[in-house]
Protein backbone atom coordinates (compact mmCIF):
# COMPACT_ATOMS: atom_id res chain seq x y z
CA UNK A 1 0.00 0.00 0.00
CA UNK A 2 1.73 3.36 -0.79
CA UNK A 3 0.32 7.26 -1.07
CA UNK A 4 0.80 8.73 -4.28
CA UNK A 5 1.68 12.37 -3.64
CA UNK A 6 0.20 14.49 -6.65
CA UNK A 7 0.16 17.75 -5.52
CA UNK A 8 2.08 19.40 -2.25
CA UNK A 9 3.57 22.46 -0.89
CA UNK A 10 5.36 22.86 2.46
CA UNK A 11 4.94 18.91 3.71
CA UNK A 12 7.27 17.01 5.76
CA UNK A 13 6.90 13.54 7.55
CA UNK A 14 6.69 13.85 11.32
CA UNK A 15 6.31 11.27 14.22
CA UNK A 16 6.99 11.76 17.63
CA UNK A 17 10.67 12.82 17.14
CA UNK A 18 13.70 11.73 17.56
CA UNK A 19 15.45 11.62 21.17
CA UNK A 20 19.01 10.36 22.91
CA UNK A 21 20.95 12.74 20.33
CA UNK A 22 20.94 16.24 21.42
CA UNK A 23 23.77 16.16 23.54
CA UNK A 24 25.56 15.93 19.75
CA UNK A 25 23.25 18.98 18.34
CA UNK A 26 20.40 17.23 17.20
CA UNK A 27 17.19 19.06 17.86
CA UNK A 28 14.31 16.39 19.18
CA UNK A 29 11.61 17.30 15.82
CA UNK A 30 8.80 15.65 15.84
CA UNK A 31 5.06 16.84 14.89
CA UNK A 32 5.21 20.62 15.42
CA UNK A 33 1.53 20.71 17.15
CA UNK A 34 2.11 17.35 18.62
CA UNK A 35 -1.43 17.44 20.44
CA UNK A 36 -3.26 17.26 16.69
CA UNK A 37 -1.07 14.57 15.69
CA UNK A 38 -1.60 12.77 18.76
CA UNK A 39 -5.16 12.70 17.88
CA UNK A 40 -4.69 12.06 14.08
CA UNK A 41 -3.06 8.56 15.24
CA UNK A 42 -5.81 7.79 18.26
CA UNK A 43 -8.46 8.18 15.85
CA UNK A 44 -7.47 6.19 13.34
CA UNK A 45 -6.15 3.28 15.92
CA UNK A 46 -2.65 3.63 15.33
CA UNK A 47 0.21 3.23 17.22
CA UNK A 48 1.27 6.58 18.98
CA UNK A 49 4.29 7.55 17.24
CA UNK A 50 3.16 6.73 13.56
CA UNK A 51 4.30 8.85 11.24
CA UNK A 52 1.82 11.31 9.45
CA UNK A 53 2.26 13.97 6.61
CA UNK A 54 2.66 17.73 8.12
CA UNK A 55 1.49 20.56 5.46
CA UNK A 56 1.32 24.39 6.01
CA UNK A 57 0.61 24.71 2.07
CA UNK A 58 -2.02 21.86 1.23
CA UNK A 59 -1.34 18.39 -0.23
CA UNK A 60 -3.28 16.21 -2.42
CA UNK A 61 -2.30 12.20 -2.30
CA UNK A 62 -4.12 8.93 -4.08
CA UNK A 63 -4.52 6.27 -2.53
CA UNK A 64 -3.18 2.48 -4.49
CA UNK A 65 -5.40 0.48 -2.01
CA UNK A 66 -8.36 0.77 0.30
CA UNK A 67 -7.58 2.58 3.39
CA UNK A 68 -8.46 4.79 6.18
CA UNK A 69 -7.20 8.24 6.55
CA UNK A 70 -7.54 11.54 8.73
CA UNK A 71 -7.52 14.98 8.58
CA UNK A 72 -6.53 17.13 12.25
CA UNK A 73 -4.68 20.47 13.23
CA UNK A 74 -5.27 23.47 10.43
CA UNK A 75 -8.82 24.45 9.74
CA UNK A 76 -8.37 23.74 6.03
CA UNK A 77 -10.59 23.07 2.80
CA UNK A 78 -10.28 19.34 2.55
CA UNK A 79 -12.44 17.38 -0.02
CA UNK A 80 -12.50 13.29 -1.25
CA UNK A 81 -12.66 12.80 -5.26
CA UNK A 82 -14.10 16.40 -4.85
CA UNK A 83 -16.68 16.22 -2.48
CA UNK A 84 -16.09 18.42 1.15
CA UNK A 85 -14.99 16.41 3.72
CA UNK A 86 -14.93 17.06 7.38
CA UNK A 87 -11.94 17.03 9.41
CA UNK A 88 -11.10 15.16 12.51
CA UNK A 89 -13.32 12.40 10.92
CA UNK A 90 -11.60 8.89 9.94
CA UNK A 91 -12.28 8.80 5.86
CA UNK A 92 -12.53 5.68 3.69
CA UNK A 93 -10.33 5.85 1.17
CA UNK A 94 -10.69 3.55 -1.99
CA UNK A 95 -7.98 2.40 -4.54
CA UNK A 96 -7.46 5.54 -6.59
CA UNK A 97 -9.28 7.57 -4.58
CA UNK A 98 -7.67 11.33 -4.33
CA UNK A 99 -7.86 13.12 -1.24
CA UNK A 100 -6.96 17.19 -1.47
CA UNK A 101 -6.18 19.27 1.27
CA UNK A 102 -5.71 23.05 0.51
CA UNK A 103 -6.48 26.14 1.51
CA UNK A 104 -5.96 26.84 5.09
CA UNK A 105 -8.64 28.93 7.23
CA UNK A 106 -6.90 28.94 10.29
CA UNK A 107 -4.07 27.70 12.40
CA UNK A 108 -0.54 26.98 10.26
CA UNK A 109 -0.08 23.06 10.70
CA UNK A 110 -2.53 20.18 9.14
CA UNK A 111 -1.48 16.74 9.62
CA UNK A 112 -2.92 13.74 7.08
CA UNK A 113 -3.00 10.61 8.99
CA UNK A 114 -3.54 7.33 7.40
CA UNK A 115 -3.99 3.66 8.95
CA UNK A 116 -0.85 2.08 9.47
CA UNK A 117 0.99 4.98 9.28
CA UNK A 118 3.37 6.57 7.08
CA UNK A 119 6.68 4.23 6.87
CA UNK A 120 9.66 6.03 5.01
CA UNK A 121 13.35 5.64 5.41
CA UNK A 122 14.02 6.91 9.46
CA UNK A 123 17.26 8.52 10.72
CA UNK A 124 18.34 7.78 14.03
CA UNK A 125 15.08 6.55 15.06
CA UNK A 126 12.71 8.63 14.01
CA UNK A 127 10.87 9.47 10.49
CA UNK A 128 10.94 13.33 11.10
CA UNK A 129 12.34 15.98 8.41
CA UNK A 130 14.81 18.09 10.86
CA UNK A 131 14.58 21.51 9.20
CA UNK A 132 17.06 22.95 11.22
CA UNK A 133 19.36 19.95 10.93
CA UNK A 134 18.38 18.95 7.61
CA UNK A 135 17.69 15.00 9.11
CA UNK A 136 16.01 12.76 6.89
CA UNK A 137 15.94 15.38 3.79
CA UNK A 138 13.17 13.73 2.26
CA UNK A 139 11.65 16.65 0.04
CA UNK A 140 7.98 16.15 -0.79
CA UNK A 141 7.26 16.13 -4.41
CA UNK A 142 4.80 15.98 -6.71
CA UNK A 143 5.04 12.18 -7.55
CA UNK A 144 6.88 11.12 -4.81
CA UNK A 145 5.90 7.64 -3.60
CA UNK A 146 4.95 7.02 0.59
CA UNK A 147 4.83 3.66 1.97
CA UNK A 148 2.54 2.54 4.38
CA UNK A 149 2.57 0.73 7.14
CA UNK A 150 0.28 -2.32 8.56
CA UNK A 151 -3.02 -1.43 9.43
CA UNK A 152 -3.10 -1.70 13.68
CA UNK A 153 -6.96 -1.32 14.01
CA UNK A 154 -10.41 0.20 13.31
CA UNK A 155 -10.45 3.66 13.56
CA UNK A 156 -12.20 5.50 16.21
CA UNK A 157 -15.79 6.87 15.44
CA UNK A 158 -14.79 10.42 17.73
CA UNK A 159 -12.27 12.46 19.52
CA UNK A 160 -12.03 15.63 21.41
CA UNK A 161 -9.98 17.96 19.33
CA UNK A 162 -8.59 21.27 20.65
CA UNK A 163 -10.85 24.17 19.34
CA UNK A 164 -8.16 26.66 17.88
CA UNK A 165 -8.43 30.47 19.08
CA UNK A 166 -7.45 33.85 17.92
CA UNK A 167 -6.19 34.92 21.37
CA UNK A 168 -3.95 32.41 22.95
CA UNK A 169 -3.83 32.89 26.53
CA UNK A 170 -0.46 31.02 26.96
CA UNK A 171 0.59 28.90 30.49
CA UNK A 172 4.18 29.99 31.15
CA UNK A 173 6.55 28.71 34.00
CA UNK A 174 9.61 30.42 35.12
CA UNK A 175 12.70 30.09 32.95
CA UNK A 176 16.44 29.74 34.18
CA UNK A 177 17.73 32.84 33.99
CA UNK A 178 14.91 35.08 35.74
CA UNK A 179 18.14 35.81 38.19
CA UNK A 180 19.36 37.91 35.46
CA UNK A 181 16.79 40.76 35.20
CA UNK A 182 14.70 42.85 38.37
CA UNK A 183 11.97 41.35 39.39
CA UNK A 184 9.52 44.21 38.39
CA UNK A 185 11.11 43.97 34.70
CA UNK A 186 10.73 40.41 34.63
CA UNK A 187 6.79 41.08 35.55
CA UNK A 188 6.40 43.84 33.15
CA UNK A 189 7.60 41.74 30.13
CA UNK A 190 4.61 39.52 30.74
CA UNK A 191 2.37 41.80 31.86
CA UNK A 192 0.94 42.53 28.58
CA UNK A 193 0.18 40.73 25.05
CA UNK A 194 2.84 40.08 22.60
CA UNK A 195 1.71 39.89 18.84
CA UNK A 196 3.46 36.51 16.68
CA UNK A 197 5.09 38.14 13.83
CA UNK A 198 7.00 36.45 10.85
CA UNK A 199 6.91 33.65 8.92
CA UNK A 200 5.59 30.06 10.39
CA UNK A 201 8.33 27.94 11.21
CA UNK A 202 9.05 24.70 12.78
CA UNK A 203 12.13 26.11 14.49
CA UNK A 204 10.69 29.48 16.45
CA UNK A 205 7.92 31.23 16.77
CA UNK A 206 8.78 35.12 17.09
CA UNK A 207 6.52 37.91 19.40
CA UNK A 208 6.79 41.51 19.61
CA UNK A 209 5.72 43.58 22.09
CA UNK A 210 6.79 46.00 24.96
CA UNK A 211 10.07 47.48 25.25
CA UNK A 212 11.77 45.49 27.74
CA UNK A 213 14.34 46.85 30.60
CA UNK A 214 17.57 45.19 30.72
CA UNK A 215 20.49 45.92 32.85
CA UNK A 216 22.87 43.38 32.00
CA UNK A 217 25.14 44.02 28.94
CA UNK A 218 27.30 40.28 29.50
CA UNK A 219 26.21 37.12 27.28
CA UNK A 220 25.60 33.88 28.83
CA UNK A 221 27.47 31.12 28.11
CA UNK A 222 26.00 28.76 25.90
CA UNK A 223 22.85 26.57 27.89
CA UNK A 224 20.85 23.95 26.11
CA UNK A 225 17.67 24.96 24.67
CA UNK A 226 14.03 23.02 25.25
CA UNK A 227 10.94 23.32 23.18
CA UNK A 228 8.70 26.37 24.83
CA UNK A 229 12.06 27.74 26.26
CA UNK A 230 11.25 31.73 25.70
CA UNK A 231 14.36 33.17 24.84
CA UNK A 232 14.61 37.70 24.98
CA UNK A 233 16.58 38.70 22.19
CA UNK A 234 18.94 41.47 22.41
CA UNK A 235 16.12 43.43 19.90
CA UNK A 236 13.68 42.82 22.47
CA UNK A 237 11.38 40.02 21.02
CA UNK A 238 10.69 36.74 22.57
CA UNK A 239 11.47 33.71 20.60
CA UNK A 240 9.53 30.33 21.19
CA UNK A 241 11.72 27.68 21.09
CA UNK A 242 9.21 24.87 18.85
CA UNK A 243 10.00 21.43 17.70
CA UNK A 244 13.23 21.76 15.48
CA UNK A 245 15.31 24.50 17.44
CA UNK A 246 18.71 24.75 18.16
CA UNK A 247 19.92 22.36 20.84
CA UNK A 248 21.49 25.58 22.45
CA UNK A 249 21.44 29.18 23.16
CA UNK A 250 22.90 31.90 24.45
CA UNK A 251 20.31 34.47 24.86
CA UNK A 252 17.98 34.31 28.51
CA UNK A 253 14.96 32.10 28.53
CA UNK A 254 13.00 34.14 30.47
CA UNK A 255 10.21 31.76 31.15
CA UNK A 256 8.68 28.49 29.60
CA UNK A 257 5.68 27.85 28.10
CA UNK A 258 3.92 24.83 29.19
CA UNK A 259 3.82 21.71 26.71
CA UNK A 260 0.10 22.16 25.57
CA UNK A 261 0.03 25.63 24.75
CA UNK A 262 3.69 24.74 22.31
CA UNK A 263 1.47 23.66 20.27
CA UNK A 264 -1.39 26.25 19.98
CA UNK A 265 1.74 28.74 19.99
CA UNK A 266 2.70 26.31 17.03
CA UNK A 267 -0.55 27.24 15.09
CA UNK A 268 -0.47 30.66 15.92
CA UNK A 269 -0.08 33.13 12.69
CA UNK A 270 1.33 36.95 12.56
CA UNK A 271 -1.23 39.21 14.10
CA UNK A 272 -2.24 36.50 16.63
CA UNK A 273 -2.28 38.35 20.07
CA UNK A 274 -0.35 36.16 23.26
CA UNK A 275 -1.04 36.94 26.63
CA UNK A 276 0.25 34.80 29.51
CA UNK A 277 -0.91 32.89 32.82
CA UNK A 278 2.31 32.31 35.07
CA UNK A 279 1.93 28.89 36.23
CA UNK A 280 3.93 26.83 38.88
CA UNK A 281 5.70 23.40 37.91
CA UNK B 1 24.70 32.21 18.72
CA UNK B 2 26.73 34.28 21.17
CA UNK B 3 29.58 33.48 22.34
CA UNK B 4 31.36 34.36 25.93
CA UNK B 5 34.33 36.32 25.71
CA UNK B 6 34.42 36.97 29.26
CA UNK B 7 34.87 34.74 32.28
CA UNK B 8 32.38 36.09 34.73
CA UNK B 9 32.44 35.65 38.29
CA UNK B 10 31.41 31.59 39.33
CA UNK B 11 28.27 31.56 41.17
CA UNK B 12 27.32 28.13 43.07
CA UNK B 13 26.40 25.21 41.01
CA UNK B 14 22.31 25.58 41.49
CA UNK B 15 19.29 22.81 40.39
CA UNK B 16 15.70 24.09 38.47
CA UNK B 17 12.97 23.04 36.83
CA UNK B 18 13.28 24.16 33.56
CA UNK B 19 9.23 23.97 32.10
CA UNK B 20 7.04 21.17 33.02
CA UNK B 21 9.36 18.56 31.24
CA UNK B 22 13.08 19.25 31.71
CA UNK B 23 15.51 20.55 34.68
CA UNK B 24 18.56 22.49 34.99
CA UNK B 25 21.75 22.25 36.48
CA UNK B 26 23.62 25.99 36.03
CA UNK B 27 26.94 27.51 37.18
CA UNK B 28 29.08 24.14 36.80
CA UNK B 29 32.64 25.52 36.79
CA UNK B 30 34.61 25.30 33.56
CA UNK B 31 35.46 22.12 32.14
CA UNK B 32 32.83 19.82 34.54
CA UNK B 33 29.61 19.59 32.16
CA UNK B 34 30.92 16.86 30.14
CA UNK B 35 31.98 15.08 33.61
CA UNK B 36 28.79 15.87 35.27
CA UNK B 37 26.64 14.51 31.90
CA UNK B 38 28.85 11.00 32.55
CA UNK B 39 27.78 10.74 36.21
CA UNK B 40 23.92 12.20 35.65
CA UNK B 41 23.81 9.16 32.79
CA UNK B 42 25.16 6.54 35.75
CA UNK B 43 23.03 7.81 38.52
CA UNK B 44 19.48 8.33 36.34
CA UNK B 45 19.88 4.72 34.80
CA UNK B 46 20.30 3.49 38.85
CA UNK B 47 17.67 5.18 40.07
CA UNK B 48 15.25 3.91 36.89
CA UNK B 49 14.32 7.33 35.79
CA UNK B 50 13.23 7.49 32.01
CA UNK B 51 15.62 10.86 31.01
CA UNK B 52 14.78 11.83 27.20
CA UNK B 53 17.93 13.93 26.29
CA UNK B 54 21.06 15.14 28.59
CA UNK B 55 22.53 18.16 26.90
CA UNK B 56 25.39 19.99 28.12
CA UNK B 57 26.53 23.33 27.43
CA UNK B 58 29.42 25.61 28.30
CA UNK B 59 28.57 25.81 32.30
CA UNK B 60 24.93 23.84 32.19
CA UNK B 61 23.35 20.62 31.80
CA UNK B 62 19.59 19.56 30.95
CA UNK B 63 17.26 16.62 31.22
CA UNK B 64 14.21 16.54 29.72
CA UNK B 65 12.04 14.05 30.95
CA UNK B 66 8.35 13.19 31.85
CA UNK B 67 6.92 16.26 33.34
CA UNK B 68 5.89 13.63 36.70
CA UNK B 69 9.72 12.66 36.81
CA UNK B 70 10.92 16.31 37.47
CA UNK B 71 11.58 15.92 41.22
CA UNK B 72 13.41 12.76 41.03
CA UNK B 73 15.14 14.17 38.13
CA UNK B 74 16.29 17.38 40.08
CA UNK B 75 17.31 15.29 43.33
CA UNK B 76 19.81 13.57 40.95
CA UNK B 77 21.53 16.41 40.22
CA UNK B 78 21.62 18.46 43.25
CA UNK B 79 23.80 14.62 44.08
CA UNK B 80 25.52 15.25 40.90
CA UNK B 81 26.72 18.94 41.61
CA UNK B 82 27.47 18.32 45.12
CA UNK B 83 29.75 15.55 43.65
CA UNK B 84 31.31 17.19 40.30
CA UNK B 85 34.05 19.20 41.09
CA UNK B 86 37.24 20.83 39.88
CA UNK B 87 39.38 18.17 41.52
CA UNK B 88 36.97 15.10 41.32
CA UNK B 89 38.56 11.96 38.98
CA UNK B 90 38.50 12.92 34.68
CA UNK B 91 35.78 10.83 33.52
CA UNK B 92 35.96 8.22 30.37
CA UNK B 93 38.98 9.63 28.37
CA UNK B 94 38.64 10.00 24.78
CA UNK B 95 41.32 11.28 22.78
CA UNK B 96 41.33 11.70 18.51
CA UNK B 97 43.69 14.05 16.11
CA UNK B 98 42.61 16.31 13.59
CA UNK B 99 44.80 16.59 10.77
CA UNK B 100 44.54 19.92 8.89
CA UNK B 101 45.71 21.69 5.81
CA UNK B 102 46.64 25.02 7.11
CA UNK B 103 45.09 27.00 4.29
CA UNK B 104 42.27 29.19 5.63
CA UNK B 105 41.23 32.37 4.15
CA UNK B 106 41.15 34.09 7.54
CA UNK B 107 44.79 32.55 8.67
CA UNK B 108 46.49 35.86 7.71
CA UNK B 109 43.81 38.39 8.56
CA UNK B 110 44.08 36.22 12.37
CA UNK B 111 47.82 36.12 12.58
CA UNK B 112 47.83 40.25 12.47
CA UNK B 113 45.27 40.85 14.49
CA UNK B 114 47.22 38.90 17.18
CA UNK B 115 49.75 40.47 15.93
CA UNK B 116 52.16 37.26 15.47
CA UNK B 117 52.91 35.47 12.21
CA UNK B 118 50.85 33.04 10.60
CA UNK B 119 53.41 30.33 10.85
CA UNK B 120 52.89 31.33 14.98
CA UNK B 121 49.22 30.75 14.45
CA UNK B 122 49.53 27.06 13.19
CA UNK B 123 52.11 26.38 16.18
CA UNK B 124 49.84 28.05 18.82
CA UNK B 125 46.70 26.05 17.35
CA UNK B 126 48.68 22.20 16.64
CA UNK B 127 50.17 22.51 20.19
CA UNK B 128 47.18 23.24 22.33
CA UNK B 129 45.06 20.27 23.71
CA UNK B 130 41.31 21.24 23.26
CA UNK B 131 38.54 19.35 24.82
CA UNK B 132 34.87 19.42 23.37
CA UNK B 133 33.02 21.74 26.08
CA UNK B 134 28.98 21.08 24.40
CA UNK B 135 27.76 20.47 21.01
CA UNK B 136 25.40 22.94 19.22
CA UNK B 137 24.20 25.12 16.41
CA UNK B 138 24.16 21.95 13.72
CA UNK B 139 24.44 18.19 14.04
CA UNK B 140 27.82 17.49 14.78
CA UNK B 141 29.44 21.08 15.55
CA UNK B 142 31.43 20.34 18.81
CA UNK B 143 32.81 23.88 20.89
CA UNK B 144 36.50 22.82 21.44
CA UNK B 145 38.16 24.69 24.54
CA UNK B 146 41.36 24.81 25.47
CA UNK B 147 42.43 27.76 22.87
CA UNK B 148 45.64 29.57 23.44
CA UNK B 149 44.44 33.23 25.02
CA UNK B 150 47.08 35.09 21.96
CA UNK B 151 44.48 33.68 19.37
CA UNK B 152 41.13 34.65 21.17
CA UNK B 153 39.19 37.16 19.10
CA UNK B 154 35.65 38.25 18.59
CA UNK B 155 33.71 36.41 15.62
CA UNK B 156 34.01 37.83 12.09
CA UNK B 157 31.90 41.39 11.71
CA UNK B 158 30.84 40.03 8.93
CA UNK B 159 29.47 36.21 9.05
CA UNK B 160 30.02 34.41 5.77
CA UNK B 161 27.11 33.21 3.97
CA UNK B 162 28.57 29.37 3.31
CA UNK B 163 31.71 28.52 4.66
CA UNK B 164 32.68 24.33 3.67
CA UNK B 165 32.13 21.42 5.64
CA UNK B 166 35.17 20.12 7.14
CA UNK B 167 36.52 24.05 7.49
CA UNK B 168 38.49 24.73 11.19
CA UNK B 169 38.14 27.81 12.82
CA UNK B 170 38.46 29.39 15.97
CA UNK B 171 36.14 32.87 17.47
CA UNK B 172 36.42 33.53 21.19
CA UNK B 173 37.39 31.05 23.23
CA UNK B 174 36.88 27.98 20.85
CA UNK B 175 37.42 26.55 18.04
CA UNK B 176 35.41 23.84 16.01
CA UNK B 177 34.91 22.23 12.56
CA UNK B 178 32.48 22.82 10.52
CA UNK B 179 30.21 19.54 10.17
CA UNK B 180 28.61 20.37 7.12
CA UNK B 181 28.35 23.40 4.56
CA UNK B 182 26.26 26.22 6.47
CA UNK B 183 26.58 30.29 7.46
CA UNK B 184 29.37 30.60 9.57
CA UNK B 185 31.24 33.92 11.42
CA UNK B 186 34.00 32.07 12.70
CA UNK B 187 37.76 32.87 11.45
CA UNK B 188 38.69 29.95 9.29
CA UNK B 189 42.47 28.74 9.85
CA UNK B 190 42.40 25.71 7.66
CA UNK B 191 40.38 22.42 6.69
CA UNK B 192 40.50 18.90 7.27
CA UNK B 193 38.98 15.74 5.23
CA UNK B 194 37.69 14.26 8.65
CA UNK B 195 33.88 13.53 8.48
CA UNK B 196 32.72 15.19 11.81
CA UNK B 197 29.53 13.86 10.87
CA UNK B 198 27.73 10.75 8.99
CA UNK B 199 23.92 10.32 10.24
CA UNK B 200 25.17 6.35 9.44
CA UNK B 201 27.85 5.95 11.52
CA UNK B 202 27.63 5.25 15.69
CA UNK B 203 27.56 7.45 17.15
CA UNK B 204 27.18 10.42 13.87
CA UNK B 205 29.04 12.51 15.36
CA UNK B 206 33.39 12.34 15.06
CA UNK B 207 33.38 14.66 18.25
CA UNK B 208 31.18 14.41 21.96
CA UNK B 209 31.26 16.19 24.77
CA UNK B 210 34.59 15.63 26.66
CA UNK B 211 36.54 14.10 23.90
CA UNK B 212 40.18 15.38 24.34
CA UNK B 213 41.24 16.39 20.47
CA UNK B 214 44.78 17.70 19.09
CA UNK B 215 45.07 19.38 15.49
CA UNK B 216 47.53 17.99 13.49
CA UNK B 217 48.99 19.82 10.48
CA UNK B 218 48.83 18.14 7.02
CA UNK B 219 52.40 19.36 5.27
Amino acid sequence: MTLLVEHVGFTTVQDAGRRGWAHLGVSHSGAADRGSFHLANRLLGNSPGAAVLESAGGVAVRATSDTFVVITGAECDAALNDRPVSHCQPLLMRAGDLLRVSTVHHGVWMYLGVAGGIDGPEQLGSHSHDTFGNIVPLPLDNGSELEVGVLQGPPLGMDTPVALRNSERVAIAAGPHGYMFRQDDLVDIFRQPWTVSGEPNRVGIRLMGPAVHRDFTDELHSFPLVRGAVQLTPAGELVVMLADHPTTGGYPVVGVVLPLDVDRLAQARAGARVTWQWRQV
Amino acid sequence: MPLDLHDDIQRAPVVLAYGAEASMLDHLAAGQSARAREAVLREIAIAGVVAHDVVVGARSLVVTHQANDGEKVRAILRDVSLHTTPESSPGTQHFVEIAVRYNGDDLDSVAQQCGITTREVISLHTDADFVVEFCGFAPGFAYLTGLPLTLVLPRRTTPRPRVAAGSVAIAAHYSAVYPRESPGGWHLLGNTTHEMWNINRHPPAFLQPGTHVRFVELA
